[in-house]
């Protein structure tokens, strides 16, 4: 309850600040008693009640962001690279063709960012490149740690939150891409039951996991 | 038995419920507005309903937004050493604004050079993954024009005060602005940053009688969706076929509940500090 005053205090004086109009000191014109008469104020340049941001409309240099560069989760033994990926012409992620390889959706949010979900998914396998890291994907528990490393060397620690099977077509994507929301990591591939006729998996294995610190 | 799960039921349904609610549907009942001052070499002050709002605004500068609730609202602009607003330089104008939408006011002038003043409405509406939102505003004293990317028209004879919207990939466009029907850039060649998920407005604005004509750029993000899905296997060397009770119905409810669990979380450990 002390460690909460303060702060309240703090706010209450800065919204004061910001709602009061400023005075003008004007000693000439007997501001405020009204009752000189004989010398006619000055009248005051107003100050704006609320404080609206003003910059110059111009292009905001965007800081790009190191991308992800490798992908490891130790208890599994995964340990492989990730390159940055956009969308496939028929609007899904792009997918690194290799198993081997992990991409990083690009059009996300990355590890350095404060908020939002960093995605990195695989392929689980493929009939020239055979089977992938992520097919133990589905091995992973809760309290497994998912490390991201950048391109500048920085790594993220993440700790598994679930493993989840959900069929591909209700993989609530909005909410796996969001830009909102704490750091988290979703690192998904396929699995469950496998159609011959359409050559496609039944459902994606996402993991989700949590921010270290 | 039958009371925890249709408990269970009914918290799963609340949490997919929650999970597709967006973002921005706690602030739906505000307009957004945004302010640029596009006439030249006059500064003025913003009045909104009779209350100084920006002071000493600059030509080039965008204000905002300004998180309104729905209404009409008058404003007027002043010289910027103005006491009040009894003798505006423009308007006051009478702004309708509609909650859940997002604006930009724009003083500028017209093609014939007078000042002017125009509400614009930005398309927020979502892109598809992999793609940002261009729009372009004509707000100058100058006749229709055209914009070009890599030497081609993409938009033809724009005329003040209209606009005109495209979905690209996203990326960097090199974008020039001709006078209709010719090649010859009167502003640019200037790089264009289409970002992802971004609505990128660009304004022609100044006077081509006295050669200064510029581009302004606002940006507002929150257009952002996610890819159609993750396919993620191809071979079949992993199946599970036959193997029961993996297919877990609630998972995507799941997914949904864990990250929004996560959201608040977070709110909950800010407000301990």
């Amino acid at each position: 309850m002390r460690r909460l005053l303060l702060p309240t205090v703090v706010l209450t004086v800065m919204m004061l600040a910001a709602c009061a109009p400023v005075p003008e000191a004007d000693p000439s014109s007997g501001t405020g008693t009204g009752a000189t008469g004989t010398v006619s104020p000055t009248p005051a340049t107003p100050t704006p009640e609320v404080s609206v941001p003003v910059a110059p409309a111009t292009p905001v240099a965007l800081d790009p962001v190191p991308a992800p560069e490798r992908l490891r989760l130790d208890a599994l033994g995964v340990d492989m690279p990730v390159e940055p990926v956009g969308v496939q012409a028929g609007g899904e992620m792009q997918i690194p063709e290799r198993p081997s390889t992990a991409g990083w959706y690009r059009f996300g949010v990355a590890p350095t960012d404060d908020a939002g979900t960093t995605v990195i998914a695989a392929h689980v396998d493929d009939r020239e490149f055979g089977i992938g890291p992520l097919a133990k994907l589905r091995e992973a528990r809760a309290g497994d740690v998912v490390t991201v490393t950048d391109a500048d060397g920085a790594a993220t620690d993440y700790v598994t939150e679930s493993v989840t099977y959900i069929p591909r077509a209700e993989l609530p994507v909005d909410r796996l891409f969001t830009r909102d929301g704490p750091r988290m990591l979703a690192v998904i591939t396929c699995g469950g039951d496998f159609d011959q006729q359409t050559r496609t998996y039944s459902d994606n294995v996402v993991l989700i996991a949590r921010a270290r610190s | 038995m039958r009371k925890t799960l249709s408990a269970g039921v009914a918290l799963g349904a609340a949490v997919a419920f929650a999970a597709f609610v967006p973002a921005s549907a706690a602030t739906s009942d505000d307009a957004d507005l945004a302010v640029l001052h596009a006439i030249p070499d006059t500064p003025v002050d913003v009045y909104v309903d009779g209350k100084l709002t920006i002071d000493d605004f600059q030509p080039g500068d965008l204000g905002g937004p300004l998180q309104l609730p729905g209404g009409t609202y008058s404003v007027a602009l002043t010289a910027a050493d103005a006491t009040d607003d009894s003798a505006p330089v423009l308007g006051p104008i009478d702004l309708t604004l509609e909650a859940g939408k997002n604006y930009t006011a724009v003083a500028h002038l017209d093609a014939a050079g007078q000042p002017a003043a125009n509400l614009f409405t930005n398309d927020t509406s979502k892109t598809a993954a992999g793609e940002g939102r261009l729009t372009v505003r004509h707000v100058a004293a100058a006749p229709a024009v055209d914009v070009l990317a890599g030497g081609e028209a993409v938009i033809s004879g724009l005329e003040n005060p209209n606009e005109e919207s495209l979905d690209l990939p996203a990326g960097t466009v090199s974008a020039s602005v001709a006078l209709a029907g010719t090649t010859d850039p009167v502003i640019g060649p200037a790089d264009v940053d289409v970002a992802e998920g971004e609505l990128t407005v660009v304004y022609a604005w100044g006077s081509a009688e006295a050669g200064n004509l510029a581009l302004a750029t606002q940006t507002i993000d929150g257009l952002h969706s996610g890819p159609g899905g993750v396919n993620t296997g191809s071979a079949g060397l992993v199946a599970e076929n036959g193997t029961n009770g993996w297919v877990f119905a609630g998972g995507a409810a799941l997914i949904a509940g864990l990250l929004a669990g996560g959201v608040y979380a977070t709110r909950a450990a800010k407000a301990r500090r």
